[in-house]
């Protein structure tokens, strides 16, 4: 299988901003100019995380999904302060393919992802993950790595398989911005931990990086966001390199 | 070309944009179901899918479609994508077991194979048997994103093959097209499977 090369946009609108260790925010542009850029790239997927609209508790913003749904001509996820079936629903018709959930399910009300996959389907869930190492565990949290949940990782994956989530986002909040390398030791517990697809996050600085997590962790996809907003390297380069490398990725 | 594509909006799952906007970028008209009535307008028939078989079985039930799409389905040149295929099918198995479309010969069954389901990304298709909707794409990638599969042995045109194991990604009979992948994700290979259709 093709591993996946997924942009991902931190937004607090209407910027896509990058934290670094979820913190500090640096504008990057605007969703819509972002997501025609990497289409054109060729990026498999966008990934969108408005990452305030759980803290602020308030909704998402569906007239910025929309537009920038409107450039793509591949899958776009969509997640930020999902607390409802209503709230699915309304990111699909407004052009989201996947809807990403975390901060809801995780601390208050898991029973939300098996309503959701039954109505929608598997494939359409993804579970955001913000893992955080203590010790020998990661554990997760939520609204970018401010709340702990006491929840383990590797429980909550499996829990969440189980519940019928199609896919995880995997995020480091100590990988995550900091562009020195993704947690592979995490990665790898994750995609064995499951059957589902893994999407691998946060530390991408080199493409050696994004290799290396590749061939050690063998996850679905990675999503990558500072290297290329930074335009230290394009999609382009990143397929290239791990072509050469032996990887198979997409056109 | 007059023709106007009728894309079928059900329930509160179904993500009907993208593919409006797929259709209309390879130069077609689309006029959205809401109704029975709309159809009279339509050529052509898009089932997309977003959600689960017995759910949009439900769904179509409920906004009062069935009987009108089973209808029209019997002459209109019609693509169902992804569960909208499946949808075609006699039976499917996803939480429960439920009728469906019946214009098919086919049911609809989890994925049985050594590898993470769903099966998400793009992938091949082989085209067994070259007809006008996959004309001049056999060698381009699509994107897959599903836990079941239609088992069908007689109106197969396409395969792809996931970590060893063979499913049918695209068939045809008659008027009736359906493909296991979404053009409308799929870059500029969906938008020429789109113009295709629009052809026929």
């Amino acid at each position: 299988m093709r591993t996946r090369i997924i942009v991902k946009f931190d937004v607090k609108p209407p910027y896509v901003v990058k934290p670094v260790h979820f913190e500090g925010l640096r504008k990057i542009g605007l969703p819509m100019d972002l997501a025609k850029k990497y289409y054109l790239q060729g990026a498999d997927e966008v990934m969108y995380v408005d990452i305030v609209a759980s803290l602020y508790q308030r909704e998402i913003l569906f007239d910025e999904v929309e537009k920038t749904a409107n450039e793509l001509f591949i899958p776009f996820g969509v997640g930020g302060g999902v607390r409802s079936i209503e709230d699915f629903s309304k990111l699909f018709h407004s052009g989201a393919d996947k809807v990403i959930i975390n901060t809801y399910a995780v601390q208050e009300n898991p029973d939300i992802i098996n309503q959701a996959a039954e109505i929608f389907g598997s494939q359409a869930i993804v579970v955001s993950i913000e893992a955080k190492k203590w010790k020998n565990n990661w554990e997760c949290y939520t609204d970018c790595g401010r709340i702990q949940s006491n929840k383990d990782v590797i429980d909550w994956v499996k829990e969440v398989e189980k519940r019928g989530a199609g896919e995880i986002l995997l995020q480091s909040v100590d990988c995550d911005g900091r562009q020195r390398g993704f947690d592979i030791e995490l990665s790898k517990k994750v995609v064995e931990a499951v059957h589902i697809p893994v999407v691998i996050s946060s530390g991408a600085g080199t493409l050696e990086d994004i290799k290396e997590v590749i061939e050690q962790a063998k996850p679905s996809g990675i999503a990558i966001a500072s290297i290329l907003h930074y335009d230290k390297y394009t999609v382009q380069d990143i397929k290239e390199y791990l072509r050469k490398n032996d990887i198979e990725v997409s056109k | 070309m007059s023709d106007i594509v009728g894309v079928i909006n059900y329930g509160i799952a179904g993500n009907i944009h993208s593919i409006k906007k797929a259709i209309e970028k390879a130069g077609g008209t689309v006029k959205v179901i809401n109704n029975k009535e709309d159809f009279k307008v339509v050529s052509k028939i898009v089932i997309p899918g977003v959600g689960s078989f017995k759910d949009a079985m439900k769904e179509l039930e409920n906004d009062n479609l069935m009987a009108s799409l089973k209808e029209e389905i019997k002459t209109k040149p019609t693509l169902g994508i992804c569960l909208g295929m499946q949808l075609l099918s006699t039976l499917g198995f996803e939480y429960g077991r439920t009728e469906g479309l019946s214009a098919i010969d086919a049911e609809v069954k989890p994925m049985l194979v050594d590898a993470k389901v769903p099966h998400m990304g793009f992938n091949n298709i082989n085209v067994l048997n070259s007809n006008d909707l996959l004309k001049n794409l056999e060698n381009e990638e699509f994107y897959f994103m599903h836990s079941y599969e239609v088992v069908n042995y007689t109106n197969i045109i396409a395969l792809t093959d996931y970590a060893g194991h063979k499913f049918v990604s695209s068939i045809q009979k008659d008027n009736l097209y359906g493909v296991q992948f979404h053009p409308e994700k799929s870059r500029e290979a969906g938008i020429k499977l789109f113009k295709n259709f629009l052809e026929l």
